[in-house]
This record gives C-alpha cells, structure tokens and sequence, in this order.
C-alpha cells in the first residue's frame, strides 16, 4: 500500500518552474531516496510534502488523503517529520528540551492546566521528559541530554534532529541530506541508524542526499530530478546505468 | 497524588502570608507615600514579569506594555464613572470585579494586537506595538466626558477613580500571581513550545507547534497581567491621566526585561526593584540640612572618571584576568575601594580648577542621567543580564542554605 504518493506535483515560483509534474510512490516500511545535482528541487520537493509550501497543482496523497496546502503543523500531526539541511535546532535550548518540544505533541493537558500549574500537567511534561529521554538514548545521545544544543559537535546536532524529528511520532520520515558534511565513519554510522529508523522503529523514510555511494548503498528505490523534472526511477542498480542520470550529474561518478 | 503538590500548597501558602505579613508591616510602619512606593513596585514587577512572558519567553518583541497598563487603569476608570453608585458590589468586592474586567478587556486588546504578530517580526513587529501603544494613550486623551452636573471628566485632565483602595499585599499578591503563571508556563511542555518559537518559528512549526495559537496566547496572558496592574493603578491612586501612561513607561518595561539575564523571571523581579527603587531613591535624596542635594562639576567629574576605571578594571579582571577565584574576589573588592578613593581624591584635585569647582548641580535632576549610566554600566559589566541564568527555586533554596545536598546529574 502506497503511503505517500505524488500525482504530478508541480510549484511554480513567478516564472520558474521549481517543481513540474513530478509523482512518485512511498510504500510503507520503503527506504526511499530523492537525488538529483544542486538546483534539482529536492528541497523544493520537501517543503511541499510538508506543508511549507503549497503545490500550484497536482496532488499529494498522505494514506490516501489530500494533504496539498495544508499547515505545517496539521501535517506533523497526520504523521510525516523532517530534518533541516541547515540544521534548525532550538539553539538555547538542552537537547532534552529540543526533543520535548517535539514530543509536546502528544501532551495531553491543556495550556490553562499549565498555566495553573496544573499537577496532571506537571505529570504530563514528565512523561514527555521520559519519552523524549528515550528518544536521545536511542539516536546514542543519552549522555549530551543536559547541554545546549547549539554547544554540540555537528554529527550529535544532526543526530539530535533525527531524534526531535522521530519524537513526534510521524509515519513518513523526511530527511534532508542527513550526511552532509559528515566525514566517512559519521556517515557509515548515520546509515546504520538509518537503517535502524526502519527496521526497530518501523518508519518508513524519504532522504535527500547528495552523496550518490551513500544514497546507492541505503536506498532501496530512488527517484532521481532534475531541472525540477522526474528523469529516473528504480532501483540503484538501474538509476545508476541510466543514461539520462549520468548526463545529468555528467561526467561525476555515479 | 504528584510529588510536587506538598510544596506547591506550601508555596501558595507562604505566598499568601507574605503577602498579608507585607500589608501589616507596610501599615503599622510606613507613611502613605511610602507605601504607595511599595505599591508601584509591585505594579512594575507584575509589568516587567507579564513583559518578559511577551518578549521573553515567545520572542515577540512588544514595545507597547504600558497600552495594556492604561487599558487596565481606564477600564476601572470608566466602569466606576458610570456604574460603581449603583453598584451592589463596594469596596474590595468592586476592586476584584474590575480586576477580573479589566485582565479580560487589557486579553482582548492583547488578541488584537497579537494577531499581526502572525506577519510581523523583530522590528517591524516591534513598530506595530509602539504605535498601537501611542494610539491607545492618544485615543483615551481625545475622550471627554460630562457629568450631569457639568463637570468635565476624562481627557487630558485625568479622571478620578472611585473608591480608593490601597492595598499593599492585594497588589504583591497579584505580582506573585503573574510571577506563579510564569514559572508554570516555563516548567511545562507548553512552556517549551513557546522557547521554540522564540528560537525558530519554522522549526517549530515543523514540530508540530501551533505556532500563531501559541502567539496570541502568550500575548493575551502578558496583557492580561498589565491590565490587571493597571486597574489596581487607578484604584490605589484613585485618579488616572493619560500623561501616568507615556511611551518611556513602556520602554523602562522593556529595559527590566532586557536587563533579566535568561533566568528569566527572577531576572525580571529582581531588575524591576532595582530600576524602580534607584531614581526614586535618587529623588529623595537630601543634604543634612533638608535642601535639595548638591554637587560642583569637580565632584561630579571626579566620581565620573572613578567609575569608567573601575568599570575598566572588573571587566579587565572578568575576561582577561585567568587568576584563582579568590584573587579575582578580591580584585574586585580592591577595584570598589580603589574607585571610591580615586573619586575622593579627583574630585579634591578637580576643586582647584574654577571652572569645575564653580559649577554645582542638584542631584535629583541628574537621576535620569545616573539611571542611564548604570544601565550602561550593567551591560558592560553583566551582558548576561543581572542574575545571569539562574532561577530560584525551592531546591536552589534548599541547596543554598545546605539543607539538600547538590542535585546529582540527571540522565
């Protein structure tokens, strides 16, 4: 059954077409890649999955539900996450705090019970505080829970993202270019936790990438953009032969 | 039952005692205008905290806290011109009637004024609410009533607020309130939504927060407060004019917030009594024969160069100085004795020169200036804000006075 699916998404932005009638397919439990050169509309791609922009026309299809233009927030809760390719997290705040704010979600007092000190909404921001404990303890952050995530190294902010993103639940998780500037034991531990997202978790997961060997050695299916156009689909092994996708990265091995 | 009850009942508890121990203290052993100054205080920190709920906490820089401040005050005003001689409720029992009132009309004008900070940012939201401010001050100025019996009420002249009631531990009381809604805004998830706001609302609202609802409200609860402030304003005062409302009351708001440190609302309270209470310290001050206090230009110079060395010194000793911390305490003991020495002396080798002996200024007029000053002075030397970020709590209490012993790391 096909989780999310694209039917001929397209966005334009005045003139230029950032998005022109792409659709593909996610089936539950799929590790899928989205890949193309700079300028693809990858992103693009993202943001109206999202919610952060609203596609001119075409349809996205949440399980089966029209999910086109509707707010940021109201998607989270329907169930799809995501990562920022700059990073974008509450730099002031702990860790802990960055996954609890995702994890707010799914509190179940209200704002007057809070304001009131409420003991059920005391009780309730510690069972966040636990779940979201749990959440760091699972991406290997468990020991940082208590500093400022703007003070962490740059693999643990990422992986940290991957946690706030994870903490509201979502069905669909988006991750956009999640190894970017990560050096090659980061990136071989960020597949395994990849890999883990699916299998322990049982997410199913859309990346960004730009790092082809990364992408080709994680990915089950790829779709592969350019010029804001869909140019390939499949497999690794066939986006990879494909002539269409060796021209368009021309002459970078694939 | 949550473990945190017993201390919240004991919280409320000694709240409500201090407050009624506050009142008795403040009657048996202070005059009326002094305790009128208690009562102000209170009304600035319950502004400073309702602000920093606003600017500090959702990030949404407001300039325009003495709008709501005046929406408050006015809302009492109006509502006893027209109905309080009638009214079956008198005394305290119409006081608290106007306090729910005006919190909710000041809530209102809260929501009008939050919904364009769903646009608006940083600066230009900032705009927004100075000149929301300014309309509301100007607005209420244009509104003249008549009596029946001719008398003019309302306008630039200021109306009287029937009954007057001044009420030292009603008015702390209220403070606390303000200062109780905070802390338990902060200590929850909804608390942390707000956080998130502040510090990318894109982020967030990739988290699930709802991000304008979350705004509006944090608006509507801080206008709430001021409002309140404002209607025990005009019931302590017993007369309110547009002029007890100017825009420097709103930004003396906002520099106690900016001075609070990200502790926040400790910050607030502690930098609100302390803004308040040094220029009206520096109003009553009297030479020994009861004339307004003095000084010649050769004092004031002395006192002026004694203050940027020392200024100098403790931030020399602060960030450079690499010493053990009890040779930089005691740095910083020396710097204050050596600064109050080199101002004795400059200001005796500055009375030579006649042009500086020769002046002679009254030290009340310099207490805006003095004012001014010190904010520099705490921004240069504490650019963290006045407590930094520290909180207090039962527990920092508890771990001060060595009853518990250091709270061991969490996770």
């Amino acid at each position: 059954m096909s989780l999310l699916r694209l039917e001929k998404a397209t966005i334009r932005f005045g003139g230029l077409v950032a998005v022109n009638e792409v659709s593909f397919d996610i089936r539950k439990g799929e590790l899928f890649g989205l890949i193309g050169p700079n300028g693809a509309g990858k992103t693009t791609c993202f943001n109206l999955v999202t919610g952060m922009y609203k596609p001119t026309s075409g349809r996205i299809l949440f399980e089966d539900r029209d999910i086109a233009g509707l707010p940021v927030a109201r998607i989270v809760r329907l169930g799809i996450a995501r990562t920022f390719q700059n990073i974008r997290l509450f730099g002031s705040l702990s860790a802990l705090d960055n996954v609890v704010v995702a994890a707010h979600l799914h509190r179940r007092a209200n704002l007057i019970d809070a304001l009131l000190g409420d003991p059920r909404s005391m009780a309730d921001t510690e069972r966040l505080r636990e779940e979201a404990m749990g959440y760091l303890r699972a991406l290997d952050l468990g020991d940082v829970a208590h500093a400022q995530s703007r003070d962490l190294p740059y693999g643990k902010q990422r992986r940290l993202e991957i946690a706030r993103a994870l903490a509201t639940q979502p069905k669909l998780l988006l991750l956009d270019e999640p190894a970017a500037g990560m050096n090659p034991a980061e990136k071989e531990d960020l597949a395994d936790t990849v890999r883990r997202l699916r299998d322990e978790f049982g997410k199913t997961l859309l990346l960004i990438e730009h790092d082809m060997r990364f992408v080709m050695g994680l990915c089950e299916r790829i779709v592969v953009l350019d010029h804001g156009e869909k140019i390939s689909e499949g497999p690794p092994e066939h986006v990879r032969n494909d002539p269409k996708v060796i021209e368009a990265y021309l002459g970078e091995a694939v | 039952m949550h473990k945190a009850v017993p201390i919240r009942a004991a919280s409320i508890v000694l709240g409500l005692l201090g407050c009624w121990g506050l009142d008795l203290l403040c009657r048996a052993f202070l005059r009326d205008s002094e305790q009128r100054l208690v009562v102000l205080a209170g009304l600035y920190v319950t502004l400073a905290v309702s602000l920093n709920l606003i600017n500090g906490i959702a990030g949404q820089f407001s300039i325009g806290h003495a709008a709501f401040y005046q929406i408050g005050a006015y809302t009492a005003g109006y509502l006893a011109f027209f109905f309080y001689l009638q009214s079956p409720l008198q005394g305290v029992g119409w006081l608290l009637a106007m306090l729910a009132l005006g919190m909710a009309t000041a809530a209102l004008a809260g929501l009008v004024v939050g919904l364009p900070s769903l646009r608006l940012r940083g600066d230009y939201l900032a705009i927004v609410t100075l000149g929301f401010g300014e309309i509301i001050r100007i607005v209420v100025q244009a509104i003249d009533l008549t009596t029946p019996a001719g008398e003019q009420v309302g306008g630039a002249l200021g109306m009287s607020v029937e009954p007057r009631i001044r009420i030292v531990g009603l008015v702390w009381l209220f403070a606390l309130a303000a200062i109780a809604v905070s802390r338990n805004l902060c200590k929850s998830s909804h608390g942390l939504a707000l956080l998130s706001i502040r510090e990318d609302e894109i982020a967030s609202a990739a988290m699930g927060v709802q991000v304008a609802k979350m705004k509006v409200a944090a608006f509507m609860i801080g206008s709430a407060f001021a409002g309140g402030a404002g209607v025990l304003l005009a019931h302590s005062e017993s007369f309110i004019s547009p002029s007890m409302f100017p825009m420097d009351l709103s930004f003396i708001v906002l520099t106690m917030v900016v001075l609070r440190g990200s502790g926040a609302i400790t910050g607030s309270v502690v930098a609100a009594l302390t803004l308040f209470y040094v220029p009206e310290y520096l109003r009553g001050l009297k030479a020994a024969d009861g004339t307004a206090l003095t000084v010649t230009g050769a004092t004031l110079v002395g006192w002026i160069l004694a203050v940027i060395a020392a200024v100098v010194a403790v931030r020399w000793i602060a960030y450079q100085y690499r010493g053990p911390r009890k040779t930089r305490l005691a740095g910083y003991a020396a710097t204050f004795f050596g600064a109050l020495l080199v101002g004795r002396a400059l200001g005796w080798a500055f009375s030579f020169f006649p042009a500086l002996s020769g002046a002679s200024y009254e030290v009340q007029k310099l207490r805006m200036v003095i004012f001014a000053a010190s904010l520099i002075i705490i921004m240069l030397l504490r650019p963290e804000g006045v407590l930094g970020r520290h909180e207090f709590s039962w527990d920092w209490l508890a771990r001060a006075l060595r009853i518990r012993r250091p709270r061991e790391a969490v996770g």
